[in-house]
């Protein structure tokens, strides 16, 4: 199980060097680090020597350091401190309250990426160097090329503002009532973003695919395939796309990533208050609590990913267990 | 620096322009660098300074429209090629220089690839655009800055791919033979491995710039650093709070448009590259 253990102590040290990194950028900026987490905020003057006090910013670095731990390993959920633009909301509490948005839009465009990029692999890999395979490729290239927020914002003034079929802004209505209108009201509100996510994500998994796909089509277990009168169909999806696939799910905790960096963009334009419009909106009121904390909860989920991934890997491909 | 070996990277590019991809995206680079070169002295509009009547649908005198203070977006989308690209440009170069040292590195050292390969791998499970907000918002978003955060973010990609093909050139008989006759490790990476990457860390350079881009504009549109330095990026940022109320959709259209055209033809040019040196990606169609 050496590749296991490797991909465990792997995540591990990712996991430490995100923490560590948390507890470091903020430190290394010049200046009081208590002035730093509270300056040109809001609050009153008295909570902010209660976060001094609460994180010891007025103490050594070690001793930072040691609460800094304690707060992230000794509470549950982790202790990042309290917000500043959302006092006196914990940080945690609120990426509690914004991830399940998230989770719906990252979890839909990434199959559905995974699926559209499948498709295009599998027909092209059926009719090579076919108008077909021309056409996604370029079509992939194009979509790779275009910036998430900018494609967020054509589609909402085709679909939202010129058209009128899809809301614009937020990720459900005001009164969205209950049931199978509540669930409507989600759908509509998730359709442009999960679109967007979609259209500039999937270009990725296509190169892989289609990369891996054009090896396996010259192996010799796709000619005996084809020797024995197998039908294209048959082939494509059966041998070919089947033996593809092992390169795009050891890719996942970096596919993550990467829509994980668009979720950003996508959330903000479409004023979809999950924890990529929270980092925006962190940004611009400075609350650094909250920075850190997404930050540690985007790099979890990239890591949680990628450890998933890599048991599918080892599902799929035996040899690995060797 | 090297004993590069003209005639191999002529052929490389002599067979890469023959394809139709790779001409169109050099003809846009060529093109944009002429509008950055030239455009400015020959706008008619300041990018800055209202030039008529706010919300103009394009028309003649302003192909663009012009924005909710009465801007001229074709003005502003050409002043704003510059801050726009050169970022990306210089971000590829540092990248990919880092990613280019350090994959050879840990290919052909032995001991050093357990620890490079390790940093490797836990930049990339950071996402990206988060890991430089966070550092963006936290330090004065200069221009450096910016640069050096996506160096820092881009250069695992490249690493990753020439550690691989170091792996497998070092094994070949010539890299043995140069041994024997005497050439020291350095000289081996030098004369021998170096000239078999730089093809591929050109394709690499390639894409790298049109990554970059797209997370420079992703940032000014952000409006980390200053949104007020007219860029493909800021121009969208101030249309996207003013550009749906006021109803100018030209404003949001030119500029998106700008940056996709740019980051496609980089990376047609830099599929092209790909292609020519790995046969087995060819869509003949193309």
């Amino acid at each position: 199980m050496d590749f296991v253990k490797r991909r465990i102590l792997t995540s591990i040290a990712v996991f430490f060097v995100a923490i560590n990194l948390d507890f470091i950028l903020p430190r290394l900026v010049p200046g009081n680090a208590a002035e730093i987490f509270a300056g040109g905020t809001k609050l009153p003057s008295n909570a902010v020597n209660l976060l001094e006090i609460r994180f010891g910013l007025n103490q050594p670095l070690y001793v930072q350091y040691y609460l800094f731990f304690k707060g992230i390993f000794t509470n549950w959920p982790p202790y990042f401190g309290v917000s500043f633009n959302y006092y006196p909301m914990t940080v945690s509490n609120l990426i509690a309250q914004r991830l399940p948005w998230t989770i719906l839009l990252i979890a839909s465009s990434f199959f559905l990426s995974f699926y559209i990029s499948y498709l295009l692999a599998a027909i092209g890999s059926m009719r090579r160097g076919g108008k077909f395979e021309f056409g996604s490729l370029y079509t992939s290239i194009l979509f790779w090329s275009t910036p998430a927020f900018w494609v967020g914002m054509i589609l909402i003034w085709v679909f939202a503002v010129y058209l009128g079929w899809l809301p614009v802004f937020g990720n459900i209505d005001f009164n969205p009532g209950s049931g199978l209108a509540y669930v409507a009201s989600v759908v509509f509100h998730a359709v442009l973003p999960v679109i967007t996510l979609t259209a500039v994500v999937f270009g990725q998994n296509y190169f892989v695919l289609r990369g891996a796909a054009q090896q396996a089509l010259r192996s010799d277990y796709v000619l005996t395939a084809k020797s024995r009168g197998l039908r294209e169909r048959t082939i494509a999806f059966g041998y070919v796309l089947r033996n593809s696939l092992l390169p795009v799910v050891s890719l996942l905790g970096y596919s993550l990533a990467s829509l994980l960096s668009a979720v950003v963009l996508v959330e903000s334009v479409f004023g979809y208050t999950g924890v990529g419009d929270l980092v925006v909106d962190a940004i611009i009121n400075r609350d650094y609590p909250v920075l850190e904390g997404t930050f540690f909860y985007l790099t979890l989920i990239v890591i949680i990913g990628g450890l998933i991934g890599d048991f599918v890997l080892l599902k799929l491909d035996p040899r690995l267990r060797r | 620096m090297t004993t590069m070996q003209p005639s191999a990277i002529r052929t490389i590019t002599s067979k890469m322009f023959r394809r139709r991809t790779a001409r169109v995206g050099g003809a846009i680079i060529l093109a944009v660098l002429v509008l950055i070169l030239l455009g400015p002295f020959v706008t008619p509009y300041a990018p800055t300074a209202s030039s008529g009547a706010a919300d103009l649908p394009p028309s003649y005198s302003h192909p663009f429209g012009t924005d909710f203070q009465g801007h001229d977006v074709l003005s502003q989308v050409i002043f704003g090629a510059y801050p726009s690209m050169i970022v990306g440009v210089l971000a590829a170069v540092g990248a990919v220089a880092t990613g280019t040292t350090i994959g050879i590195m840990a290919g052909y050292y032995r001991r050093m690839e357990a620890l490079l390969t390790g940093t490797a791998d836990v930049v990339l499970t950071f996402p990206p655009l988060p890991l430089m907000v966070l550092l963006a918002s936290l330090y004065p978003a200069t221009t450096q800055l910016i640069i050096v955060v996506l160096i820092l973010v881009l250069w695992p990609v490249s690493a990753r791919s020439i550690r691989s093909q170091v792996l497998s050139l070092k094994e070949r008989p010539y890299v043995e033979s140069g041994r024997i006759s005497g050439m020291g490790n350095l000289e081996i990476l030098r004369r021998v491995i170096f000239p078999e990457i730089a093809p591929i860390a050109t394709a690499y350079f390639v894409l790298t710039v049109a990554a970059a881009i797209v997370l420079v504009t992703a940032l000014q549109f952000l409006g980390i650093g200053n949104p007020d330095v007219v860029s493909w990026g800021s121009i969208l940022y101030w249309a996207q709070q003013f550009a749906f109320y006021h109803g100018d959709w030209w404003w949001i259209l030119a500029p998106g448009l700008m940056i996709t055209l740019v980051a496609m033809a980089f990376a047609l040019l830099g599929f092209s590259v790909e292609e020519v040196m790995d046969p087995r990606l060819r869509a003949s169609a193309s």
